[in-house]
Parts: C-alpha cells; sequence; structure tokens
C-alpha cells in the first residue's frame, strides 16, 4: 500500500456543530490513500453513523485527558488503529 | 445531536415533527401581536381577563409549544430517549392541543361553563398524554445526566401547572365550588414560570452553552442540586401555604436569589467561550439571562411595596427571557436539524447550515425582539406605544414563521431535486 496521507482536523475549540459540517466536508473529499483524523471534545455519534452509513470504516478512541481521536477512511482495508495516535 | 452520546441517525425525530410546533408556536405569537392591538394596555393590569387571555396565549401556545418541539429533539439528545411513531404521537398532541388553547381562550372571553369543560379535556388529555410517554421513557433510563434529571423535574412541574388548572378551570365551570382556589392559582403560576419554564431552559443550559459555546461546564453542584432545590422549595411551599398563608413571600426571595445566582453563572460561563465573537444566539443568551435577573429584582422589589407599574415590568422581563432562549435555541436548532437530516440521507446537494438561516438573519430577529421589549416598556408610560409594540410582536413571530416555511422548502427542494452520494460517487 502507498503512503498513506492524513487529513486533519483539530475541532476542541470549535463550537457545535462546527466540527461535524468541517468533518462532512472533508469525508466528501476522502480518497483511498487516505484518511481523516479529528480530535473532539466529545465523541462525535452523529458523524461516525453517518460515516458508517455511508460505507466508510471509523474508530473513535478517547485518551487519558479526555480527547477524542477519530479516525475516518474510504478504503475499507486501512487499518485504523495502527493509525491511532492515543 | 450535542452530548457525549450524540444523535443517532436512528434516533432523530422527524423534521416535521419538530418544525409543526415551531410553527404553530409561530403562528400564535402572531396571534399574541393581534390581541396586544386589540386588547391595547389594558394587558398590564394582570387581573383583566384581556391580560389573562394574552398570558395563556403566550404560555400555552408559543411557550409550551416551542418547548414541544425542543423536548422532541432535545430527548434523544440530552437523554438518549427514543419515543416510537414520533409523528403519530405528534399528531395525538398537537391537534387537541391547539383546539384546547383556542377553546380556553374562548373559556375566558365568554365565561361559558362548559367552554372550561371541554378546554379541560382536550388541553387536560393532550399533554398529560405526551408528559406520561415522555415521563415513562426517562424513567426507563440507566443512566441519567444533570440535564435529563432536570428535564424529569420540569415535567414533573408542568404536571403540576396542568393540575392546578384544572382545578381552577372545574372551579369556573361549576363544577366544584374551588375553597382552594386563591393557593391553587399561586400555585398554578409558581410551578408553570419556575418549575416548568425556569427549570426546563436551566436543565438544557447546563448541556448545550457547553456544547454550543465550548465554555467550562457548570459546577457540579449547580447542575446536580439547583433543579432539584428549586422543584422542592415549589411543593414543599405550596404545600404549607395551603394552611399557613404568607407563605410564598420567603419562598418567592429564595427563588430570586437562586434563579439570579443561575443567570450570573451562565453570563459568566459566557464570557469564558473559546470563540471571541459571539452570534447572535449568544446574544438572545446574555438578553434573556439579563432580563431573568431584572425580573428577579423587580418581583422582590414588589414583594416589599405594591408598585403595580414594578409588577408589570417584572412580568414584561421574565417573558422577554423566556421568549430570548426560545430564539437562541431556535436558531440553533433549525438550521441544524434540516441540514443534518438531509446530510443523513446522503444529499451532497444538501445547504450548508448557514444557508437555512444566515447569521445576518438571527441578527435581525434579534434587533426586532429587543427592539420589541423597549416599545413594550415604554407602552407603559406612552399607551399609544403598545400597538407598535403589538405590530413588532407579530413582526417578530412572522419572521419566525418564514423561517420555518423556508427551511421546510428548502429540505422539501434537496429531497426532490438533490443529488445523493454514495461510496461509489461521493466524490462526484
Amino acid at each position: 500500500m502507498s503512503i498513506l496521507k492524513k487529513i486533519d482536523l483539530d475541532a476542541r475549540e470549535l463550537e457545535h456543530p462546527k466540527p461535524l459540517e468541517e468533518a462532512i466536508k472533508v469525508l466528501r473529499s476522502l480518497e483511498d490513500e487516505n484518511y481523516f483524523y479529528m480530535l473532539h471534545r466529545k465523541n462525535p455519534i452523529p458523524l461516525i453513523d453517518l460515516a458508517n452509513e455511508q460505507g466508510f470504516c471509523t474508530l473513535s478512541k478517547e485518551d487519558a485527558a479526555g480527547t477524542w481521536h477519530i479516525l475516518i477512511a474510504k478504503n475499507t482495508d486501512i487499518a485504523l488503529e495502527d493509525l491511532l495516535r492515543v | 445531536m450535542f452530548n457525549q452520546n450524540g444523535l443517532s441517525l436512528d434516533q432523530a425525530p422527524p423534521i416535521s415533527v419538530v418544525f409543526r410546533f415551531f410553527f404553530s408556536g409561530a403562528l400564535f405569537g402572531i396571534f399574541s401581536g393581534m390581541l396586544i392591538m386589540i386588547f391595547g394596555t389594558s394587558i398590564f393590569d394582570a387581573h383583566t381577563t384581556q391580560a389573562v387571555i394574552l398570558t395563556h396565549t403566550l404560555t400555552l401556545g408559543v411557550m409550551l409549544s416551542f418547548m414541544f418541539a425542543a423536548l422532541f429533539q432535545m430527548l434523544p439528545v440530552i437523554a438518549g430517549v427514543t419515543l416510537t411513531s414520533p409523528v403519530q404521537k405528534a399528531n395525538f398532541l398537537q391537534y387537541p392541543f391547539t383546539l384546547g388553547i383556542i377553546t380556553l381562550l374562548f373559556a375566558f372571553y365568554t365565561s361559558f361553563p362548559w367552554l372550561y369543560g371541554a378546554a379541560s379535556l382536550l388541553l387536560g388529555g393532550s399533554i398529560f398524554y405526551i408528559i406520561a410517554i415522555m415521563l415513562k421513557n426517562l424513567f426507563e433510563l440507566g443512566h441519567h445526566s444533570a440535564s435529563s434529571k432536570g428535564m424529569v423535574i420540569a415535567i414533573l412541574a408542568l404536571s403540576i401547572v396542568v393540575i392546578l388548572a384544572l382545578y381552577m378551570t372545574a372551579t369556573f365551570s361549576g363544577t366544584i365550588n374551588g375553597v382552594y382556589f386563591s393557593q391553587m392559582k399561586e400555585g398554578h403560576y409558581s410551578f408553570g414560570l419556575f418549575g416548568w419554564i425556569s427549570l426546563l431552559i436551566i436543565s438544557i443550559s447546563f448541556q448545550v452553552i457547553e456544547m454550543f459555546y465550548v465554555t467550562p461546564p457548570y459546577p457540579k453542584a449547580v447542575s446536580s442540586y439547583l433543579p432539584p432545590l428549586l422543584f422542592g422549595l415549589l411543593v414543599g411551599t405550596f404545600i404549607l401555604s395551603l394552611f399557613l398563608p404568607f407563605t410564598w413571600f420567603a419562598t418567592d426571595i429564595v427563588l430570586a436569589l437562586l434563579l439570579s445566582m443561575y443567570a450570573l453563572l451562565t453570563l459568566i460561563r459566557l464570557t469564558q467561550k473559546k470563540r471571541p465573537l459571539s452570534d447572535a444566539t449568544v446574544w438572545f443568551w446574555r438578553s434573556g439571562l439579563t432580563f431573568l435577573i431584572v425580573s428577579m429584582l423587580l418581583m422582590v422589589i414588589t414583594l416589599f411595596t405594591q408598585n403595580s407599574t414594578l409588577q408589570t415590568a417584572g412580568y414584561l422581563f421574565f417573558a422577554f427571557f423566556a421568549l430570548s432562549i426560545i430564539f437562541a435555541m431556535f436558531y440553533k436548532i433549525v438550521p441544524f436539524l434540516t441540514w443534518f437530516h438531509l446530510n443523513s440521507q446522503g444529499y451532497f446537494t444538501a445547504p450548508m447550515m448557514h444557508e437555512v438561516i444566515h447569521p445576518k438573519t438571527a441578527s435581525k430577529h434579534l434587533y426586532i425582539h429587543l427592539t420589541t421589549f423597549v416599545i413594550f416598556l415604554l407602552s407603559m408610560f406612552i399607551a399609544p406605544l403598545i400597538y407598535l409594540a403589538g405590530l413588532l410582536t407579530m413582526l417578530s413571530f412572522g419572521w419566525m414563521a418564514y423561517q420555518v416555511i423556508h427551511a421546510w422548502e428548502l429540505y422539501q427542494h434537496t429531497q426532490k431535486r438533490g443529488e445523493k452520494f454514495e461510496m461509489g460517487n461521493i466524490n462526484s
């Protein structure tokens, strides 16, 4: 597999619903060679639901500081666990 | 939509369920403006039939309609409660509820006993129907947040408001002799203003202030204990007032202190938000909380001095407190729901939130709202201005009704003509 490009979004200080709006913009532009890495103060269930419904693979995990790490890829072969930085 | 658990696509209430209550609330608001123009300054005397009619048009027709919309929307969000068959439930609630309000207003106007009976059946039946469903779902929850607990208490307060109202309408209709009428009346508006309206706003704010505006959370002591404390005070005072007169005097002072402290704390939280710029919804919150503080101050002053002007001003400030918060929530909920539903249905061409309701549109409404308030205050001294206040009230709610229609049309237009994205064409 070629080198994966990470698309970052730090949404921790964005007011609701800006994180969701920005994230959906990114989802629409995702390719097989890139993945989305989002930091959020909450676990964004609507985003994860929406991504899963569209066939993306998703992963979300909370770190010790209470920040949620959300990873989304269009390419379902990408092992998101390996890309998690928690 | 907003919380840790979020709003899953399966839980989201149909957009029509929320919009229909916003729309009927706005229509009752326009009707309120008409009533103000017809009744003139007689609405400033709380003992007149005109004031009673306007108060119930605002509290039942406007505020309760908007709050039902917010509850249908927020119960899945804040409490994780999913109401099954929401469209059917909204129908069972809205038609008798709307008819009940109109019947009650006619009952006040004509004093026909049978109209009070009909209004009691329609309003009592419809409100208790939805209260029972909401409480049953809330009581079945395994885990409660401060907000969901507060919502339970606010809904319980609403049920007490309705029970006391039924006692009063039964007295008006001659069904009972109404020995405790004055105590029930005092309890009715105390539970309505402090138990239902204030508690619901407070409970929802515990969740949305932090989420919407990225502020530090409320202190746990406040979010955990303020709603039960307020409710406990109301219940205790109401029971005592059946035997001891003047019990509400001390309680009103404590309630005023608690609500003012909550409003101050929320205003401070809003100064701690991460984003330096404030949109119209923040200013609606700020205005509303300031109105609440002034209203409480006036309430305490009028406990000691029988000044009818200050008393009327206190009611005005309180009404504008509730309406300001309702408007703040409206401008957050309507664009989000329209955008969210269309995105969850996979529409690539879904309008962005600012295209559903532009922030400048909300700002214009803020100016209309604040101008309406100032004109109302002035009309207490310059009577003819009441007609301008009535016109502005119609404009304010007409503005809202238009936003609901516009959002609904955008939603339907996208559903009919929008392009859907799937995995295969998401990049197209």
